[in-house]
């Protein structure tokens, strides 16, 4: 078996939180896994409806591990980290998450908790999922001439993981919506 | 513009003198321990402290620039403290060759000042619990990929202050420690790199240009009594640079009358 280099085995599945050594993060060389969603009717971005820009929004994306770019691409779901961040490819904007990298502290540290009651005011929990609001106006208004319907592929490039993250299953959100604005 | 504010310069406008005094106060923090030093102040963001205030999808959440606001102002005093006329520089990510490519030269040499080791390049992290142990490394991306001042121009057209702090943070401040790598790509770590705070200094900066044209918006009345822990501040009291005692212009020049 060849020896794995050094970044192979620092990069992966995230190890167990606890008092394991923490080196200085890197980027990984194996690419994290995609998301395709099911596909999405746009006909409120056909020839026929006026609007001025377009956000796709993403809602609860989880940053507790690494930090990743979320290339986005419309009805191109073969895109990987290699495929041109250009119209013709799908390309239509990205999003950076500043991720926390990894649960640093004891078990339960990085545990979501809620208020326990009303009189609890200390501040809300950091890592509470965040969001995005990605400007596809240029894309959705490209593909909305020829297509009824799109699916939407996110891309995770990662910038910086350490051993406490998990660098292939980056991406984890609760919910997706397209926001358009009117002149 | 109020007498005796301290001036913030960009880093490409910095003198010799100026930028050997920058060193010099991180040199003489990065030797402290106590609460006066490099360490402290790093170890407020992420590891081992955890007050730094990002935004999440739960408004009101939205403490970003506030309190990054206050954290920069308390280390610069504590670096003035040092050297009594420094201030911190911003690192403006827009500019292209030959003015500046990638990270800024004064980051970037190994050594300074006569063959020392730079402390404007790396610090040494040294934390028990969690166990880390290291150097601050940077895997930078391509020059290219840093902000443009076109995309900078479309994040301080944002009217709205919700959808300016978002826009600003995870458009352009998200990018950039990413696109620096290393520790600085990391929340739990990025604050024991040099460069964060140069590199905060400039989202700090964008956020007053942003109040010089919309003042404070539709921020809401509820953030203005929030506390800013640890320090002893709340949102109202970092509203203005002013009154914190510096501004970003790029030159000050008192008429006589």
């Amino acid at each position: 078996m060849a020896k794995k280099s050094r970044q192979q085995r620092r990069v992966g599945k995230a190890s167990t939180p606890g008092k394991a050594r923490v080196t200085s993060p890197v980027r990984p060389s194996a690419p994290a896994n995609t998301y395709t969603s099911k596909p999405v009717a746009i006909e409120f971005a056909g020839p026929g409806h006026r609007f001025e820009s377009a956000d796709l929004e993403i809602l609860g994306i989880d940053h507790s591990q690494a930090s990743y770019e979320g290339r986005v691409f419309f009805n191109n779901p073969k895109a990987d980290a290699s495929t041109p961040k250009t119209l013709d490819h799908g390309y239509a904007g990205s999003f950076y998450i500043f991720g926390h990298g990894g649960c640093f502290g004891d078990v339960g540290h990085c545990e979501i908790n809620e208020r326990l009651d009303a009189y609890d005011l200390r501040d809300p929990h950091p890592l509470r999922p965040t969001l995005a609001r990605v400007p596809v106006t240029a894309a959705l208004k490209q593909i909305a001439k020829s297509h009824a319907e799109i699916s939407i592929t996110i891309v995770p490039v990662v910038s910086a993981a350490t051993e406490l993250c998990d660098t292939k299953n980056v991406f984890h959100f609760q919910q997706m919506r397209f926001l358009t604005y009117n002149a | 513009m109020a007498d005796n504010l301290r001036i913030r310069k960009g880093v490409h406008n910095l003198s010799d003198a100026e930028a050997g005094a920058f060193r010099d106060a991180y040199r003489q923090m990065q030797a402290i321990t106590d609460n006066r030093g490099f360490a402290y102040f790093a170890g407020l963001h992420g590891v081992p402290n955890w007050y730094c205030q990002h935004s999440t999808d739960t408004a009101p959440a939205y403490y970003f620039l506030p309190w990054h606001r206050a954290y920069l102002y308390n280390l610069e005093l504590a670096a003035r403290s040092r050297v009594s006329t420094v201030t911190l520089p911003w690192w403006d990510w827009t500019l292209r060759p030959p003015r500046q490519s990638g990270i800024p030269k004064i980051f970037e040499d190994r050594t300074a000042d006569g063959g020392k080791p730079n402390p404007l390049y790396s610090f040494r992290i040294d934390l028990t619990n969690p166990s880390i142990h290291h150097a601050t490394r940077r895997q930078p991306g391509s020059a290219d990929d840093l902000p443009s001042q076109s995309d900078v121009d479309d994040v301080l057209s944002t009217g709205d202050w919700t959808d300016f702090t978002l826009a600003l943070e995870s458009r352009l401040h998200n990018l950039v420690h990413g696109w620096v790598g290393g520790d600085m790509a990391i929340v739990a770590v990025a604050a024991f790199d040099p460069i964060f705070y140069s590199h905060h200094c400039m989202v700090d900066r964008l956020w007053w240009l942003w109040q010089v044209r919309n003042g404070n918006g539709s921020m809401p009345d509820d953030l203005l009594d929030t506390v800013l822990p640890p320090f002893n501040m709340q949102v109202r009291d970092v509203l203005s640079v002013n009154s914190l005692g510096y501004d970003y212009a790029a030159a000050q020049t008192v008429v006589p009358i």
